[in-house]
């Protein structure tokens, strides 16, 4: 028995020998050191502004082929013909951006810094408009960590566009705020630098958006988009666009991949013959701005759906985005609300409000905005001005929509319009092979990433023909 | 291994001073192996008597006897001889192997050696001989086919490509915690991990980091399996460990051993490709054209282009060469009773088939031993290795591959000027493979010091103290346009917004990783019948990780790889650390020396859990029960026993489990600084896991040891599982730490050893293990929709093949995109045609155009398993005289995998069933009405020539390419895995000449393959070593058939 009290003597006595190093602070090292825990807001700033410019890509990257600016080069593509298809990358992109600006609002709250507060607000509502117009109803209230749960539940259509419309007029007040306890950042902020003046007009722009947004609708107020419109972007020089990055516009280096055989970025023949006066009867002169003839001196776009036609799809007998254009050149900025967009909303509003002289007005500034913009030579500028001049009283829902057209060219905001619009373009033909059974597509399927994570929540899969809340009465 | 010998040897010097004899010969002699080596320390005795002596360090030894004796030698490790001496007075004498030794003694956990009897658990090892057999570079696949119960793949053929082990099967829901056992050397916790730092090394096969061991250094390899085995290690052994033994010198004489080893190799299977048509589309024939063999016959297609070879080329056998390898390695070692040696130094190049692509390996080891008194004993050991290549992406390559028109040159892939010779906008896959390169060079040291302090016969203190420390430093290089005539640019070479413009990325990693550890012995026999071993000690590992990342792009100078050349910089770098201290104890009771109980308990407290979680208790219980011992026999069976165990492991988080904050935001250029989410979501309140695993086993030997059987039986179940779990994005978060879901793993090993031949000159030993393992997911935490996606690789037409995770089934079942079958209305109404089975004895359903349906991709159907039904290893040596023969077969049965090649050689044309493509056919199935498809349909592309029918882009890649289930193939194999002949020359050709022994020997690895798969051989996978995610085995770097010669001198 001695022995063993021995035994444990000495085993104690070793035990706390080489325990000596094993006191509290040892094990301490839950904190990660590759984490930061205060963030300077205008780091969050720079993250979430950089975010919202490449997310508007993101979105306009395929939808764009929705509004058959694009077309696939090869044959029954999914997205042409409406198939479901996997946006999952980008759909996270969006939500990650989302929950970026949700701590970056909870932190500038804190921190009672009100200009920084108002950005985070206006890019929240910019940004659950592409998630919600892309796929109608989704995770808001309950998203982001608001609440403790893995499985997130979604939010009605209605309460989605009712926080938008909240959020934008929250930024607007706090934009007005003088009490705030830090500015905003020259260098950080890539997309009004700084700016608070700019960042108003562009946050009353996202509103005019989005209230001209439910025009089907009987609540729709033409006066309240005509006074926010009024209050936004009053110039080319007042476009919101971001223009930090690395490398190349992603416009411009899909053309360039394009030209090196990585087939991208073919426009479509919708688009292409509302340029080149086959489907209006005027050649619009922005066509040489946007993309390049092809081999064979001609403007030709791919029919979506159809592929690649005539000779091998390497040889360049049609259209594709170019990077010569002032629009999707290298440096050329990722654009995401233009004085012209803004010129034709208010066009169809005070159209909507029975004001034909305000719309006509803005109807003309809209186009001749975007010739400037596209640096398109004064005298042809005109001619085509001159061409579609159909004065006040004649002006239609269709000048105003073609024209606009052009102006949302590679935005994600373009497929709102086609969808308001109804596809009511002329000659505006559904894709060759469209699986919607003659209906034009309406919605995007929820990614199967989401189905599968969070399965639960997820509305049921309708028809992809099936209008959003905003786009029936 | 060395106790008995020295008991036996002491007793012997005791007794042999009472000796008395009548006529007395002095008798010299030598006592060897079967490979003609000198045994050390047998024990020579002359028989009836308790007179004897050991053999020295050369084998020799000299005895007294009486010369019409009979000398009885034993040596651990053989099987006893008997010699008569019949006066002769100069022996040789050669020991056979005896696996069957019944009293060895193992090391186990924490390096404490205990005789094998007493162990209450089943443990495998492997020793020198039969792990170097095939000569393999990297030990993980040395192990192959020699232990039962470890699933040990080599995720490809490259040069230092790594190699999985996985020991009874994946024991975690968590895609991203390898399942890979713990890795000891000489008692020090060593890195086993495959970095996959650095842009696409993920896919270029990285080492796993047990190639800086030089398997000639290594004398045993101990596999502890399961819980009860690896209990003293503690949550780090949860998967099992494998604990290896280097060589040490023996006092005596100084030997130097070389081994030299050459050999050469090739791609041992290639897919089958058909070689009917040409390049082009929709059958119109362009020697430019994207599509590779769309094209016309090559017939056709030759009278319109004259250039056109007169068959086509063979782009995937013409684009590997013929790899080969050299090796030399060189030990040196001897000492003296005090102090004894070993060094050795080894060296390693090898060339890989897939051009551009090389591994070299330099190490060097000095392990000492010494004793300061008879209280005081310790050793040391030390390490250096530096090893790293240049790595290809054979994923890459393979994709290449099959853009490339078997009707050009693949050869031909450079200009004069040095840039790329291809066609159309094809990239020449070995012009890619030589520009646009990864290389990795590392640095590594395992060293570890160990005393013995025994104050007293019944007890002693141990400690270690153990450091591995490495640094990995990768480079990734491309070179950049530089606007050449003719020249191409290529895409490959590129970043994000400057393609083709050549980059220079640099990174490095730092690891070190300590491990100390103390442990206390003592022994108090109670009676005669029965004693007691107790231990009690404290284990600490120290972990610290360091990487950083350069990536620059856009290079000015195109050749010129500096950073200060570079127009686009990225920077990252990554801290990690983590410290884990156990304390345990171990009791032995053992009576009359038959029955074993061993007790032991481990309290480990981690660094990555929060206070309240992070210090945890588990025990285990063995009984080992020598029923041989206590009963009488019947005659056949020389030995029985049966053992039982239960043990319960507990498990950490991985490290920053538990963290919340914010991470650089990557995507901004230089001069901006942002901040984002960070991918992980951690959760301060997770719990440790625990694992539950009983054990029962049989061990019983027959006819003299010439049979021996052993079975083994274990369930483990494991609860609260720490997963890093994909959550929907609309958290925020990309991942989850949470604790959820549990796992069950049933299996049986089964070893057969046995002799059916057994002469003086010949002997036959085969040896079989079997091993199957049943997992089941039980549960996982009901918030994910019982489902979680593990890991998925690209189809065409949307026939993405995932590997998800569902209660209920195996871990790793395989879905993917199939064709419609057929179901009633009231069927379809029931929703029975939207459930996850594959009901394949219903028709198939055909479409008003006569072709299959295409099932819905909301709709994945379970395909297969990635788990095999069982899996066999079966190693024979014959050995006549001083030749002998070594066959190893393998075999592993019923696993699935997705070949993501195959269904790119579908969608391609290339492979060889689609030379049906122009063929008509009807499609055995039913319309939707339920009858009969009797409409007849054109498989080719465009109009077809009887009826004008517009078939678009045709069968393969309308249909054909978007169905999963011609994917996910049955990767069942056999496979020849070795064959080796050595010869030794006789000891009497050498007797006092300069060199002691010599053995040459030839060998062939992976000779044959049996298999239904149809890609490159299906035990390789696209992901990494390490990985839990096994799934996918298509664009792989091939596996390879190797010849080697080698040769080894001892001097």
């Amino acid at each position: 028995m001695k022995k063993f009290i021995k035994i444990g003597k000495i085993s104690l006595l070793a035990l706390t020998l080489f325990s000596m190093n094993s006191c509290k602070d040892y094990f301490d090292l839950t904190d990660n050191p590759n984490l930061v825990q205060t963030p300077p807001l205008n780091a969050l700033l720079t993250t979430s502004t950089h975010k919202a410019a490449f997310n508007n890509y993101r979105i306009a990257y395929f939808n764009n082929q929705y509004s058959q600016y694009f077309a696939s080069p090869s044959p029954g593509s999914d997205t042409d013909t409406y198939q479901i298809t996997n946006n999952s990358t980008t759909w996270n992109n969006l939500f990650y951006a989302l929950a970026d600006l949700y701590d970056y609002m909870v932190k500038s709250e804190e921190a009672a810094a009100y200009h920084h507060l108002a950005v985070a607000q206006a890019l929240t509502a910019y940004e659950l408009a592409l998630v919600a117009d892309t796929w109608g109803s989704v995770p808001y209230s309950k998203a982001f960590g608001k609440e403790a749960t893995l499985n997130v539940p979604y939010d009605s259509e209605e309460d989605v566009y009712k926080a938008q419309v909240d959020l934008l007029n929250k930024a607007l007040e706090n934009f007005k705020r003088t009490d705030g306890s830090q500015t905003l950042s020259e260098k950080d902020d890539l997309l009004n630098g700084g700016k608070i003046d700019k960042w108003i007009k562009f946050t009353n722009g996202l509103k005019a958006r989005v209230l001209n947004k439910i025009s089907k609708k009987s609540s729709y107020n033409a006066k309240q988009v005509i006074a926010a419109a009024q209050a936004s972007l009053e110039s080319n020089a007042e476009d919101v666009g971001m223009v930090t990055f690395d490398g190349v516009n992603p416009w411009a280096s899909i053309s360039r991949s394009n030209l090196q055989n990585n087939l991208d970025g073919w426009l479509g023949s919708n688009f292409i013959n509302q340029l080149n006066g086959e489907t209006y009867g005027i050649v619009d002169p922005r066509v040489s701005k946007i993309t390049e003839k092809t081999v064979h001196g001609v403007y030709v776009g791919t029919v979506s759906g159809q592929g690649n036609v005539g000779a091998a799809n390497t040889v360049r007998d049609e259209c594709y985005i170019s990077f010569n254009s002032p629009v999707t050149s290298d440096a050329s900025p990722l654009t995401i609300l233009t004085y012209a967009e803004v010129k034709f909303i208010e066009a169809e509003a005070a159209f909507r409000d029975n004001n034909k002289a305000l719309a006509y007005t803005a109807f003309l500034a809209g186009v001749k905005a975007s010739m400037d913009k596209l640096t398109v030579p004064a005298a042809d500028a005109a001619k085509y001005i001159t061409a579609i001049s159909v004065g006040q009283a004649n002006l239609t829902l269709l000048d105003i929509f073609r024209e606009k057209y052009v102006v949302t060219y590679t935005n994600a905001e373009a497929w709102n319009d086609v969808r308001r619009f109804d596809y009511k373009y002329k000659d505006f033909k559904l894709p060759l092979g469209a699986v919607l059974g003659g209906k034009f597509i309406r919605r995007v399927a929820y990614p199967s990433e989401e189905i599968t994570e969070n399965g639960s929540n997820v509305p049921a899969e309708v028809p992809l023909s099936t209008e959003l809340w905003w786009d029936k009465p | 291994m060395k106790l008995p010998t020295c008991l036996s040897i002491a007793v012997a010097s005791l007794c042999s001073i009472q000796m008395l004899s009548a006529q007395q010969l002095s008798i010299a002699g030598k006592i060897t192996n079967a490979e003609g080596e000198p045994i050390i320390g047998a024990s020579i005795f002359v028989k009836g008597t308790q007179q004897g002596t050991s053999s020295n360090e050369s084998g020799l030894f000299t005895l007294n006897a009486p010369s019409n004796g009979t000398l009885l030698i034993r040596a651990v490790g053989y099987a006893p001889h008997e010699v008569l001496i019949n006066g002769k007075t100069n022996l040789s004498i050669q020991l056979q192997n005896d696996d069957s030794e019944i009293d060895e003694v193992v090391v186990t956990a924490l390096g404490i050696q205990r005789s094998e009897k007493s162990l209450g658990y089943g443990a495998q090892s492997v020793n020198s001989a039969t792990l170097n057999a095939n000569k393999q570079p990297n030990l993980v696949n040395a192990l192959q086919g020699k232990i039962a119960g470890a699933t040990i793949s080599s995720t490809g053929g490259a040069p230092g490509q790594g190699a999985n082990i996985q020991i009874r099967g994946i024991n975690s829901i968590d895609p991203s915690r390898p399942s890979q056992p713990l890795f000891v050397i000489d008692g020090i916790m060593m890195d086993n991990s495959t970095s996959t730092q650095g842009g696409t090394a993920e896919v270029r096969g990285m080492s796993n980091r047990a190639v800086d061991i030089n398997p000639d250094d290594i004398e045993t390899i101990n596999i502890l399996k399961g819980g009860a085995a690896t209990a003293l290690y503690g949550l780090r052994g949860a998967n099992g460990v494998v604990v290896i033994t280097t060589k040490s010198g023996k006092a005596g004489t100084l030997k130097i051993d070389y081994q030299g080893t050459v050999g050469v190799e090739n791609v041992n299977k290639f897919p089958k490709m058909q070689d009917t048509y040409s390049q082009g589309w929709q059958g119109v024939y362009n020697k430019d054209d994207f599509w590779p063999a769309f094209g016309p016959t090559v017939a056709e297609a030759i009278k319109l282009d004259p250039t056109h070879p007169s068959s086509l080329y063979k782009p995937f056998e013409e684009a590997f060469d013929s790899g080969n390898q050299f090796r030399n390695s060189l030990s040196f070692s001897g000492g003296s009773e005090k102090f004894s040696f070993l060094t050795s130094v080894s060296q390693l190049k090898h060339n890989g088939v897939l051009p551009a692509t090389d591994f070299k390996n330099y190490q060097g080891r000095l392990n000492t031993n010494f004793t300061l008194s008879e209280k005081l004993k310790g050793g040391s050991s030390i390490a250096v290795t530096n090893s790293g290549g240049y790595r290809g992406n054979a994923n890459r390559y393979a994709e290449q591959l099959i853009y490339w028109s078997p009707r050009h040159n693949i050869r031909d892939y450079v200009l004069e000027n040095g840039t790329m010779n291809s066609y159309g906008e094809t990239d020449n896959p070995i012009y890619v493979a030589h520009t646009n390169r990864f290389k990795d060079d590392v640095l590594r040291v395992i060293g570890g010091f160990d005393l013995t302090y025994s104050p007293a016969k019944w007890v002693d203190f141990m400690y270690r103290i153990g450091v591995d420390a490495y640094r990995d430093n990768r480079e990734a290089t491309a070179i950049g346009y530089q606007g050449l005539a003719d020249e191409r640019i290529v895409y490959d070479n590129g970043v994000e917004g400057a393609d083709g413009r050549g980059f220079y990325n640099v990174y490095n990693n730092n690891f070190r990783a300590l491990t100390s550890t103390f442990i206390a012995t003592f022994k108090h026999d109670f009676t005669e019948d029965f004693n007691a071993t107790l231990r009690v000690g404290q284990d600490i590992y120290d972990r610290n990780i360091k990487r950083t990342s350069t990536e620059g792009g856009d290079l000015t100078v195109y050749n010129w790889f500096d950073l200060g050349n570079a127009n686009i910089l990225k920077a990252a770098t990554y801290n990690e650390k983590y410290r884990l201290v156990g304390y345990f104890g171990e009791l032995n009771l053992a009576y009359k020396d038959y029955l074993f109980l061993t007790v032991t308990g481990r309290n480990d407290i981690t660094s990555t859990l929060s206070k309240n979680n992070r210090s945890f208790f588990y025990p285990s219980a063995t009984l080992s029960y020598v029923f041989s011992d206590q009963f009488q026999m019947p005659e056949a069976i020389t030995f029985g026993k049966l053992r039982l165990s239960y043990a319960q492991i507990g498990k950490d988080a991985a490290p920053y489990s538990t963290s919340a904050g914010f991470a650089p935001y990557t995507n901004l250029p230089t001069g901006y600084i942002g901040f984002t989410r960070p991918s992980l979501l951690g959760d301060p309140q997770l719990k440790p896991e625990f694992t539950n695993t009983y054990e029962a086993g049989l061990e019983l030997k027959f006819l003299q040891s010439r049979i021996g059987l052993d079975l083994n039986f274990y369930n483990s179940v494991s609860k609260d599982q720490i997963i890093q779990v994909p959550v929907s994005s609309t958290t925020g978060f990309v991942t989850a730490s949470i604790n959820a879901g549990s796992m069950r793993n049933r299996g049986l090993e089964v070893t057969l050893n046995t002799v059916p031949v057994k002469k003086d000159d010949f002997s036959w030993n085969s040896d079989v293990n079997f091993s199957f393992n049943r997992n089941k997911v039980l549960e996982i935490r009901e918030d994910l929709d019982d489902e979680i996606v593990v890991s998925s690789e690209y189809g065409y037409l949307n026939s993405t093949v995932s590997m998800r995770i569902r209660p209920g089934e195996s871990y790793g079942t395989l879905y993917g995109r199939t064709y419609k079958r057929y179901y009633t209305p009231d069927e379809i109404a029931q929703g029975l045609d939207v459930t996850r089975e594959y009901d394949e004895s219903r028709p198939l359903l055909i479409g008003s155009n006569g072709f299959p349906v295409l099932e819905s991709t909301n709709v994945p159907k379970k395909l297969g398993n990635v788990q095999p039904n069982w899996i066999a290893g079966w190693n024979n040596t014959f050995n006549y005289k001083g030749l002998s023969l070594n066959i190893l077969f393998d075999a592993r049965v019923g696993q699935y995998r997705y070949n993501q090649l195959g269904n790119f050689m579908a969608a391609f044309g290339e492979a060889d069933y689609t030379t049906n493509r122009n063929d008509y056919m009807t499609f055995d199935g039913v319309l939707a009405d339920g009858s009969k498809n009797t409409k007849e349909v054109w498989l080719g592309q465009g109009k077809d020539p009887k009826n004008n029918v517009d078939y678009g882009n045709g069968y393969y890649r309308n249909y054909y390419r978007g169905n999963s289930q011609f994917f996910v193939e049955d990767a069942s194999w056999l496979r020849l895995r070795s064959v080796s002949l050595g010869y030794s020359l006789p000891q009497a050709w050498l007797e006092n000449k300069f060199v002691k022994n010599a053995r040459i020997s030839v060998i062939g690895n992976n000779l044959a393959l049996w298999t239904k798969y149809s890609g490159y051989d299906p035990e390789n996978s696209t992901t990494a070593s390490g990985s839990n995610i096994e799934g996918f085995a298509g664009m792989t770097y091939p596996a390879v058939r190797s010849f080697l010669f080698s040769l080894n001198v001892g001097f």
